[in-house]
């Protein structure tokens, strides 16, 4: 090759290099997981669609992980999943029980960034935005139940049309600025930005498809300030980036799905990995439609399958690793952080292999083994009901899931009961299978919050909205129905506990799994955050912050 | 040719408005877009049957499509199916993103593809071109997502081993990515990992082509008379082996840029790039045919228009081609 050429290849790479070279090495040398002074990043997986939550398009927690510290509340939910008051002044309290009616208080110091009080006009102002049929809102349940919303000042009065048992997470919640949304079209509102705050932080900047930048609400004094000048949330798809990202310093902290690449933060001691049940669930349906097999209509097989699912070995080989210890979850309407859990399947059906081909044989069935076996291939039949053949669905996809099924598949074949998999993606699996009854069993995840249990009766009552196992018990149905009604919470646990022990339990329409756990991660060098497990995520503490 | 081309592009009509029905087919019937509405703990019935009706889901495939054909022409793709976002500003925003990436991935591969290649052919058999034959059979048989999840790994390896970090990991930009000049070398320094992720392959083919088609160019009769002739080396090969061994790397590159616009959607996905990849990636996940359909749009008719122009291209550069 000449000398020139050589020369010109040589200068060339130097050009390429110093395009690579020089970026980095003007990048300021990042120490080991430390928060960047005054600014602490949040990174996460998805991001919301626009700033307004609680629409029909965005009903997602990255939303209320972004807005639930903007639209502060008079009370949040604490990491204990109980109501306690931050912009009200005491927690709301009953005046009256006919009509219901509920009073609370904004605490003096409680202003919208822009200087303006929080009042009830405010709060006024929200409920007209929820009952508005305009308003393409996701729900108005709640909202449409109150009759009427009384003051000006500070002291919010509220009456319902009726008695309303869930009536605090309709007072307790975050409220629009009245001044700001006063004759605007809510449905094009706060689609890219929020103008003000009542809560710690506030709106700064988004760039879509990177992050939304949130700075310190300087004239937030109703609660503890956020000490951190600014809080970024930092979007990462890819579960793999999102861990190494963190690992990178990119971020300090991370409010993660269970996912196995946690164990390897658990050995890290660069890392603190926080994780606690979270109300989410996972569970098994069993379908009573004319769609579904017709052995499932037969209460002993729904108990045998029941009694042939270890449940804790299950929570155990899918969250060793990153949950050691997780417990079956033994009530499918309270979970085991709450007052109120009673193990009423743990006591009901312990796992027990020879029992379920002995109830199997005493009612008839013939063909399946004498004994519990991992090399057998006998199914089941039994009379007028066929072959104990099951078409199981799920969501394609996932992981654990994928585990969770081959485990139950592997145990019920042991004892003469087949799974047939049947993974589909989420979209179908919710929007067309779920809804149709046309599934023997389903296993998913039900997201919920900690009033959930109130509205029971939507998942187990004869006709619930999302009573999708078609299961219909009256006398069940007439006790969950009650809930909602109910405004004393001793009295509510009484009926719950009824329904569920003397009729969920022995009817069997759902098998509860485990809790799902909840996870933070963060570096060792941030202090505070702490597993939230309500829809107020790792964030609720941020003014408890610091590095 | 203007026949030919006329020709062309009705042809491509044809083919654009049958791909576009397909896949609206397609996505429409393989996920609900309400689907995360119905296992919401508190949403009335009602609401979702108001949403489907405004958004006419429960009439026929043929009638839905025909509301999106209108929207796309009078309404510049129209809206998300939940919220009534509109399509384009988004379009928009991560076109450009992806144009970033995908520009500057093509032009290094083609640089250093075609020099790899020329070179390789001069030094037949040389040590040079053993070795560049090898990286490019490596560059071919590597997967993307692997390559890039082993470049985020060694990142990550180097920066607890000396607390620098030398690349970023995800996103097209810093926390304060600065503006003017601070804002361009932050931007850089973001693309570094995922263009030298998208460049590997196409290096890899530009090379052995530009190898191949050099190699059989040299062998021709005209270049050993130019060298009888006595023309200085240099110029046999630049002014007329070269030249006409382009011919085939022209024609495969602007093949290849026809398909920029549908983005690395591997590579945008692991890296976490606002582009067109993961914007696609996005728009499948919520079931919406919406945004898909904008994204086929512009994606096939690049591709049609790049492909038109690769054939015409080839006519230009070889006389011996005529097109009726």
């Amino acid at each position: 090759m000449r000398k020139s050429s050589l020369l010109a290849l040589v200068g060339a790479f130097a050009v390429a290099a110093s395009l690579v070279i020089g970026p980095a090495a003007s990048a300021k040398p990042a120490k080991v997981n430390q928060a960047t002074a005054g600014t602490v990043v949040i990174i996460h997986d998805q991001e919301p669609p626009t700033m307004r939550g609680s629409w029909e398009d965005n009903n997602l927690l990255a939303t209320g992980l972004v807005t639930n510290n903007i639209w502060y509340g008079c009370e949040i939910y604490n990491n204990f999943a109980k109501f306690v008051p931050r912009l009200c002044a005491a927690k709301p309290k009953i005046v009256k029980r006919s009509p219901l009616t509920i009073r609370f208080t904004y605490k003096k110091s409680a202003v919208w960034s822009d200087g303006k009080p929080i009042t009830a006009k405010d709060y006024r102002a929200t409920w007209k935005v929820f009952t508005n049929p305009h308003n393409n809102v996701v729900s108005r349940t709640g909202w449409e139940d109150i009759r009427a919303v009384r003051g000006t000042g500070k002291t919010v009065t509220v009456v319902f049309k009726k008695p309303f048992a869930d009536w605090e997470s309709y007072v307790a919640g975050g409220v629009y600025p009245a001044h700001i949304i006063a004759g605007k079209d809510m449905n094009q509102m706060f689609q890219s930005s929020i103008p003000v705050s009542s809560g710690p932080w506030k709106f700064q900047s988004w760039q879509k498809g990177t992050q939304i930048t949130l700075v310190k609400n300087t004239r937030f004094h109703a609660w503890k300030p956020m000490r951190f000048d600014r809080v970024v949330f930092r979007y990462i798809l890819d579960t793999n980036a999102r861990f190494q990202a963190l690992r990178a310093g990119e971020g300090q902290a991370m409010q993660s799905q269970p996912q196995l690449q946690i164990a390897d933060f658990l050995k890290d001691r660069k890392f603190v990995v926080e994780r606690k049940p979270d109300i989410a669930y996972e569970h098994v349906d069993l379908q009573f439609g004319a769609k579904g097999h017709p052995a499932l209509k037969k209460t002993f097989i729904r108990r045998a399958i029941a009694t042939g699912i270890n449940r804790q070995q299950i929570a155990d080989a899918l969250y060793r690793t990153i949950s050691p210890g997780l417990p079956a979850l033994n009530s499918l309407i309270y979970k085991p952080f709450e007052a109120g859990y009673v193990n009423y399947w743990g006591k009901q059906y312990p796992f027990n292999q020879a029992r379920v081909i002995n109830i199997l044989k005493a009612n008839g069935c013939t063909g399946g083994p004498d004994r519990p076996s991992a090399s057998n291939n006998d199914i089941f039949s039994c009379p007028s009901v066929g072959k104990l053949s099951f078409r199981f669905f799920t969501t394609t996809g996932n992981q654990l899931r994928a585990l969770a099924f081959e485990i139950m598949q592997r145990q019920l074949k042991s004892v003469g009961i087949e799974l047939q998999a049947r993974f589909q993606t989420g979209g179908v699996l919710f929007g067309t299978t779920l809804p149709s009854s046309d599934w023997d069993l389903i296993m998913f995840t039900y997201g919920q919050t900690p009033t959930s249990k109130i509205t029971a009766k939507d998942l187990y009552a004869c006709g619930g909205d999302q009573n999708y196992s078609l299961w219909c018990n009256k006398k069940a149905s007439a006790l969950l129905n009650k809930v909602p009604l109910t405004l004393s919470a001793a009295a509510r646990t009484k009926l719950l506990h009824a329904a569920e022990s003397q009729y969920i339990v022995k009817a069997v329409p759902s098998i509860p799994l485990y809790s799902r756990p909840a996870f933070t991660i963060h570096s060792r060098t941030l202090r505070g955050p702490v597993v939230n497990p309500t829809t107020e995520g790792m964030p609720w503490n941020v003014s408890d912050w610091t590095s | 040719m203007l026949t030919y081309i006329a020709r062309r592009l009705l042809y491509s009509l044809v083919v654009l408005i049958a791909a576009s029905f397909l896949v609206f087919t397609f996505v429409s019937v393989s996920g609900d877009p309400l689907a995360a509405l119905r296992v919401t703990p508190n949403v009335h019935p009602d609401i979702i049957e108001r949403i489907a009706e405004r958004k006419h889901l429960n009439e026929p495939i043929v009638a839905r499509y025909w509301y999106w054909v209108k929207d796309a022409f009078t309404n510049k793709f129209g809206t998300t199916l939940l919220g009534d976002r509109p399509i384009l500003p988004d379009l928009w925003r991560v076109m450009k993103n992806t144009l970033q990436l995908v520009i500057a991935a093509e032009l290094i591969a083609l640089t250093l593809g075609i020099g790899i290649g020329v070179y390789s052919a001069l030094r037949q058999y040389s040590f040079f071109d053993y070795t560049g034959t090898t990286f490019s059979f490596l560059g071919l048989a590597i997967p993307v997502f692997w390559f890039a999840l082993m470049l985020q790994v060694g990142v990550v390896k180097i920066y607890e081993w000396t607390g620098h970090r030398i690349f970023p990991i995800a996103n097209l930009s810093d926390v304060d990515p600065g503006s003017g000049i601070h804002f361009v070398t932050d931007r850089i320094h973001h693309l570094i990992l995922p263009v030298l992720v998208l460049m590997i392959v196409n290096m890899a083919t530009y090379s052995r082509f530009m190898r191949a088609s050099m190699l059989e160019v040299l062998n021709s009769d005209y270049v050993r008379t130019g060298r009888a002739k006595g023309l200085p080396e240099r110029k046999v090969i630049m002014r007329h082996a070269f030249r006409n061994a382009l011919i085939t790397i022209v024609t495969l590159s602007a093949l290849s840029w026809g398909g920029l616009l549908s983005g690395a959607i591997i590579t945008e996905t692991v890296f976490s790039l606002d582009g067109m990849g993961l914007y696609f990636v996005n728009s499948l996940l919520s079931n919406d045919p919406y945004p898909v359909m904008a994204f086929l749009m512009i994606t096939a008719s690049s591709i049609v228009f790049f492909n038109l122009v690769a054939d015409v291209l080839y006519g230009v550069l070889d006389p011996r081609i005529r097109y009726d």
